[in-house]
């Protein structure tokens, strides 16, 4: 539990600075549409790839990169957990 | 599922029958006004009819049953359309893709599979090897796997899913796909994931709200098709070059209409599938647009190819890897252009702007991905305010990049580069009409970027679940209902003349006058202009039988090298869906005649296109046949013997050509030559003798010549230019042509007779026939005006088919009998000397 909300804190606040740099941290909540809502475009998603795989010493691949994996912080969590796990 | 299914069941019998009514009352509506604006086909129609009362059924069943329900009632949809026949076939060669990628062997050797059977599919598209079934089924066969497939196999082989019969059918043969050979390219894990994932009625809701927006999209379209589209030959300054590459962009809508409404029914039947356009008109920079316009398709790129060759370039640099994927994502897609072209079509795709188009696209959009990467871009999640700045930062940016936008696609529409580059001869012509335009546009974008702005932000907004009778609900019926009576007739009379016109316009689903003029030439389907995939005439095109006599290809004409361009082969004979078309040894339409005709004949030589030369009849169908026979039946003896009409109209031949073709009259000696005009003389003639001088054809008239040299159209000027520099000079071009005519017949004693027989389609047609039938009696002609030959009859009981225009017997019937008459009535006494002996 506790390893899942680092990771989810981690993921939040590499968002906030990366690409809502200055946004109200509440606003952007484990919920929040990321792909679908525009946040995470095709270059920021690499970017956030290249993030979690950096950060958390996994391999994603080319088709795990879309809406059902990465489309809110959450998911991405649920992700990485389940590579780790 | 069992979860899904116990939240239903929550709800009350009565909120659910009240949500129900609602939602039947607006797509009721919805139905009122696709009706009344006859949106998109007939076939269209029915579907929509099938849906809706589908969707009756399904709302009341369990969830377990729902997705057969779907697959079901999309099986009957193609039916409906395509008979039981051929939706057999269509269904069958559908299963046997299918089954193939569930066969029992390596992915590898099912790709092979597949692989192997579309080349077979492609032999038989291209009529390399007989098909059984109709042609009709390709396009929508293609449309339903061409992309569909891929993405099947490619979710195939990433995921271990049981197969379902039901959700393949319900994927593959979705139901309006039977209407639309342009589709989304729907994929397949969200198509399976998203069914009922959100709140019913809201999903219910939402498919009601992009199906309505879908037919706003299409209505405007047709405003913008009817009264903005201009001809390239047609601008004169750079107000006339923005409404054109403006209103050419705009056509896009039909594209963008057809998708909501696509998205819109299948999200009635659960299938949350996301937006597919997100308003593609405000984008800000090149990705923005590639982001925003057409979704699916740049969600299936970066699928498919993008990010698989991302992750296996990656390992040598990140940028190198994001410029390579970007630029192999573009050439794939100009690629896959080509191939969509070909099941669509049965063609190959070569198209230059197609191409250069796709190339610099793909330039702009790795220039702004590299641009983002480095300073990044725009992004927020907060609540909306206003900023004055980012706000004018916002509406430079949107009004640059619609207008580049613009001149990029009509690159793309254009033909030739050549074309392309003709267009903006006149670029340097500032009028108001330039200014008024550019401010309309600039206070558009500007509003509507910030509107983006605050519509974007508003979605992320969570609110509460939807009451029944919210404000969005009720404005959606209130705006349906609005939408549904303007659309009937009882009430738009009342609007006033004017009003009531412009509605009218919308309400229908006729060609544009300039799709008209392409149809007139008969040149259209064999361009190349991938727009053509938007295009009401191509449709139109798509539905004729391959058994349609073509003129070109069949042998019938052959070309000539000079100013006559082509003519008809002597002694041919060809089998036409219509029946038998046979030439004469002289290469008339018509039977056999001699050089010079028997003591005590009346000859008359009869001049025209394809109408007169009896396009889609049989050879004693023509009114030429009829009349002849007539005259020999009722007149034999008062005074000649005999009477000869000889038919020496040739399909596509335009008033200047007439002018070798009454030399070649003269030779079989004639009391009288008659002249039939068909409508747009004057125009035609210029754009014809632009098309000769592009070609560098010699022009063997000296008067035409020295006219093409006033206009400063020297040869191998382009096409379009030369028309354009012409187009002033075309009633002059006309009046020569006229006299020349009337005066080698006087010098030969010969009568010249002018015969208007106006097109089977009202159209805007007419507006030069007033002109040309002054023009012909200054020139001295004895006129004969057929214009209202038609009226009073249905126009499909006259004219071939939707895709023909030419009239078929009945209509041949109809003008032999005025022709006749007036023949017979005429005071004219060169006329009456075909019942009086001539004193020539």
């Amino acid at each position: 539990m506790a390893e899942t909300q680092a990771i989810v804190k981690g993921l939040k606040d590499y968002i906030l600075k990366e690409f809502l740099p200055g946004e109200d941290p509440e606003e952007l909540t484990e919920a929040t549409p990321l792909i679908s809502g525009g946040i995470l475009d095709s270059l920021a998603t690499l970017k956030l790839v290249a993030f979690v795989e950096d950060r958390y010493k996994i391999k994603l691949q080319a088709h795990e990169v879309d809406i059902e994996h990465l489309d809110s912080i959450a998911r991405i969590g649920k992700l990485v957990e389940s590579k780790l796990g | 599922m069992d979860n899904r299914e116990s939240t239903a069941s929550s709800s009350t019998l009565r909120d659910r029958l009240s949500r129900f009514i609602l939602l039947g009352l607006q797509l009721f509506l919805l139905l009122v006004t696709i009706r009344q604006f006859q949106i998109e086909s007939s076939a269209f129609v029915r579907i929509i009819v099938l849906a809706f009362g589908g969707f009756a059924v399904h709302y009341f069943l369990p969830l377990s049953l729902k997705l057969p329900f779907f697959a079901l009632l999309s099986v009957v949809g193609i039916g409906l359309i395509f008979g039981p026949v051929q939706a057999a076939w269509l269904i069958g060669l559908g299963c046997m893709l299918i089954t193939i990628c569930h066969l029992p062997f390596s992915m590898r050797a099912r790709v092979g599979l597949l692989l192997c059977a579309t080349a077979l599919l492609a032999l038989l598209r291209v009529g390399w090897l007989p098909a059984p079934w109709s042609p009709a089924i390709w396009p929508i066969l293609g449309a339903m796997f061409m992309f569909r497939l891929m993405i099947y196999v490619y979710d195939q082989a990433h995921e271990n899913e049981p197969f379902s019969w039901p959700r393949a059918f319900s994927y593959f043969f979705m139901l309006p796909n039977v209407c639309f050979p342009m589709y989304p390219v729907v994929d397949y894990k969200a198509f399976r994931r998203n069914y009922f994932d959100a709140e019913e009625h809201a999903s219910y809701q939402q498919a009601i709200v992009w199906m309505t927006r879908g037919v706003v999209h299409l209505i405007l379209y047709r405003l913008v098709y009817y009264y903005l589209t201009v001809a390239p030959t047609e601008i004169a300054n750079s107000g006339d070059l923005l409404q054109f590459i403006v209103s050419n962009f705009l056509l896009y809508l039909r594209i963008s209409g057809q998708f909501h409404l696509i998205i819109g029914l299948l999200r009635l039947f659960g299938f949350n599938l996301p937006e597919t356009h997100h308003l593609y008109y405000l984008s800000s920079s090149f990705t923005d647009f590639w982001r925003r316009i057409n979704i699916y398709w740049k969600d299936f790129m970066m699928k498919l190819f993008y990010y698989p060759v991302y992750f296996k370039l990656r390992a040598k640099g990140d940028l190198r890897a994001i410029v390579l994927s970007t630029l192999f994502v573009f050439f794939m897609t100009w690629v896959l252009h080509a191939y969509q072209w070909f099941w669509l079509r049965g063609t190959v795709l070569l198209s230059g702007p197609d191409a250069l188009f796709w190339g610099i696209l793909a330039l702009f959009v790795v220039g702004n991905s590299l641009y983002e990467m480095k300073h990044g871009r725009e992004r927020s999640v907060g609540k909306y305010r206003f900023q004055f700045v980012p706000f004018l930062r916002r509406a430079l940016n949107t009004t640059g990049m619609f207008l580049l936008i613009c001149v990029l696609w009509s690159l793309w529409s254009s033909e030739t580069v050549e074309e392309w580059l003709a267009l903006w001869e006149t670029a340097n012509k500032i009028t108001v009409k330039t200014v008024g335009l550019l401010l309309a546009i600039v206070l558009v974008l500007s509003l509507g970027a910030e509107y983006s702005v605050y519509r974007d932000k508003q979605s992320k907004l969570k609110r509460p679940p939807a009451t029944l009778f919210n404000r969005a609900t009720v404005g959606n019926v209130v705006f349906l209902a609005a939408l549904a009576l303007a659309g009937i007739q009882e009430v738009y009379l009342h609007l006033g003349p004017q009003a009531a016109t412009f509605v009218n316009t919308l309400r229908s689903g006729r060609l544009s006058r300039l799709d008209v003029a392409m149809m007139e030439k008969g040149y259209y389907e064999n361009l190349n202009r991938v727009e053509r995939f938007n295009s009401q005439l191509w449709e139109l095109y798509m539905n004729r039988p391959s058994t349609w006599l073509d003129v070109a290809g069949t042998g019938l004409d052959r070309f000539t090298g000079d100013f006559l361009h082509r003519e008809l082969v002597p002694s041919f004979v060809a089998m036409s869906s219509h029946g038998p078309v046979r030439t004469n040894r002289w290469g008339m339409r018509d039977q056999d005649y001699e050089a010079k005709p028997a003591p005590n004949t009346y000859r008359i030589a009869l001049l025209g296109a394809s109408s007169v030369m009896g396009w889609g009849v049989r050879d004693n169908e023509t009114f030429e046949a009829l009349v002849e026979e007539r005259l020999n039946q009722n007149n034999v003896g008062k005074p000649y013997q005999r009477y000869e009409i000889l038919n020496m109209a040739v399909p596509g031949y335009q008033p200047v050509q007439q002018l070798l073709v009454v030399e070649k009259a003269y030779s079989f000696a004639p009391n009288a030559v008659l002249y039939v005009a068909t409508g747009r003389e004057a125009s035609r003639s210029a754009s014809y003798l632009a098309e000769v001088t592009a070609k560098n054809i010699a022009v063997p008239f000296a008067p035409l010549r020295e006219i093409i040299a006033k206009a400063a159209v020297p040869p191998k000027t382009a096409e379009a230019i030369g028309t354009r520099r012409l187009m002033p000079f075309r009633h002059e071009i006309l009046t020569w042509t006229y006299r020349y005519i009337v005066d080698e017949c006087r010098e030969r004693g010969i009568v010249p007779l002018f015969l208007f027989l106006p097109q089977v389609e009202q159209g805007d047609w007419v507006e030069e026939t007033p002109e040309i039938l002054r023009i012909a009696r200054a020139a001295g002609f004895v006129v004969a005006d057929l214009s209202d030959v038609y009226q009073g009859h249905e126009i499909n009981t006259l004219r071939i088919a939707d895709w023909d225009n030419h009239p078929n017997a009945n209509g041949h019937r109809l003008v032999a009998e005025r022709l006749y008459t007036i023949l017979k009535e005429h005071k004219d006494q060169r006329v009456a000397a075909l019942f009086s002996k001539s004193t020539r």
